[in-house]
């Protein structure tokens, strides 16, 4: 297993986001995270990835988990490759993002004030594939994709079951039924 | 190690390349100082008289607007949260952010000090001393800037209460660092000066270590 949730709620002010939810994430499993707008999909990656804490209950991560926010967050004055060159040494790893940058069809020298939203999320692909976390918690990542963003994203997926776990939070039920071997509904009565 | 100099570096590179923080610190720096000037009035004592006062107050203000910034390049982007889900401690963040910020600080202070003795007759024959006593002061100061900056980082409304909780914690560093300024334009012997140093050294090392070890704690809220 690597990724528990004992009961977890989260309330902002006087509002309950989540309330009492048990989850579990097995090792090759892909759980896509399905639910309208304002239905708590990323505050439970949050939780997931240790960023918020639960007002009640527990999670427990057995292993490292990064997340795919969505929109991505990049330094707009850092290149592309000089982003991923930080990111591999803040995380202490080693990769071939030349190769990463090529094999995503992103140039290496453009600062990414000039990289459009696809081009965004395709180098946040990139970064994770680079950084090979055991759970990949990812928040509507097929969003600003063209069609061969899409196959690269679809192959990304591929990769992260064979290194880990899957937590995919969609609007997309195609993608979800293509890729998911479940699926966890939030906002439902 | 390398994550602390690598995430300054970074830092510091984006600030050169965004160029609109440092620019404004350094127009907020120099309007301060030829204000203060021209209030204090032409006479040469007074001036002087005034000088390590006035230049700590423009370090201080410098050093709150930079550990301000450090942590804003993180926030205004949103990636504070990359660097949380980094593995390990969380100690090398607030390092990496406080380095940066001693990068930019020590030639800012050098520039202070050199204009300092431009417009307050500040005598920089006792340059060493005068270097070592600003590489005390500001490293006290910046070390508590960065924690604060950072507890603060998530809050709306932080650059008003960052120098609130800022300053009450930075008073005996600003005091001993004027103290010992002073005593350097005046003349007195180094060993007399010497005290204030101690004392300064003994303020930077409990700040940082302390720092150090509890920013962890405060990034986790």
């Amino acid at each position: 297993m690597l990724l528990r949730l004992l009961g977890v709620s989260k309330r902002f002010g006087r509002d309950w986001v989540l309330k009492d939810l048990d989850f579990s994430l097995e090792r090759g499993e892909v759980v896509a995270l399905l639910g309208p707008n304002g239905s708590g999909k990323t505050t439970l990656l949050r939780l997931m990835a240790g960023l918020l804490k639960p007002t009640r209950g527990r999670v427990e991560r057995l292993g490292r988990a990064l997340l795919l926010s969505d929109p991505p967050a990049f330094h707009r004055h850092l290149t592309a490759r000089e982003h991923l060159l930080y990111d591999l040494a803040f995380h202490g790893r080693e990769g071939d993002f030349a190769g990463a940058l090529r094999r995503f069809g992103l140039p290496e020298g453009l600062p990414l004030q000039a990289f459009s939203s696809g081009m965004k999320k395709r180098l946040a692909l990139a970064r994770l594939l680079l950084l090979s976390p055991e759970v990949w918690l990812l928040d509507e990542p097929e969003t600003a994709l063209d069609a061969e963003g899409r196959g690269l994203l679809l192959e990304v997926l591929k990769e992260a079951r064979g290194r880990g776990g899957v937590v995919l939070a969609t609007h997309d039920r195609a993608l979800a039924e293509r890729v998911a071997d479940r699926a966890l509904t939030l906002g439902e009565a | 190690m390398r994550r602390v100099l690598l995430l300054a570096l970074r830092d510091l590179r984006l600030e050169v390349r965004d160029r609109s923080g440092l620019l404004s610190l350094l127009a907020f720096f120099a309007v301060m100082l030829f204000v203060m000037a021209l209030a204090l009035g032409p006479e040469e004592a007074p001036l002087r008289r005034a000088a390590p006062g006035v230049l700590w107050v423009a370090l201080a203000f410098m050093s709150t607007l930079l550990s301000s910034r450090a942590f804003a390049l993180e926030v205004e982007e949103g990636t504070l949260d990359d660097l949380l889900l980094t593995p390990g401690g969380k100690e090398w963040i607030y390092l990496g952010k406080l380095l940066f910020q001693l990068l930019l600080l020590f030639p800012l202070s050098l520039l202070a000090l050199l204009v300092a003795a431009g417009l307050f007759y500040l005598p920089l024959e006792r340059g060493l001393p005068l270097l070592f006593t600003l590489f005390l002061g500001v490293l006290g100061y910046a070390s508590v800037a960065t924690f604060y900056a950072g507890l603060l980082a998530r809050l709306r409304g932080r650059e008003a209460l960052l120098p609130l909780l800022l300053f009450s914690l930075v008073v005996p560093v600003v005091l001993a660092s004027v103290r010992a300024t002073a005593g350097l334009v005046e003349g007195l012997p180094v060993a007399e000066v010497a005290d204030w140093w101690r004392l300064l050294l003994v303020f930077d090392v409990v700040y940082v270590t302390a720092s150090a070890l509890l920013f962890p704690v405060v990034l986790e809220g």
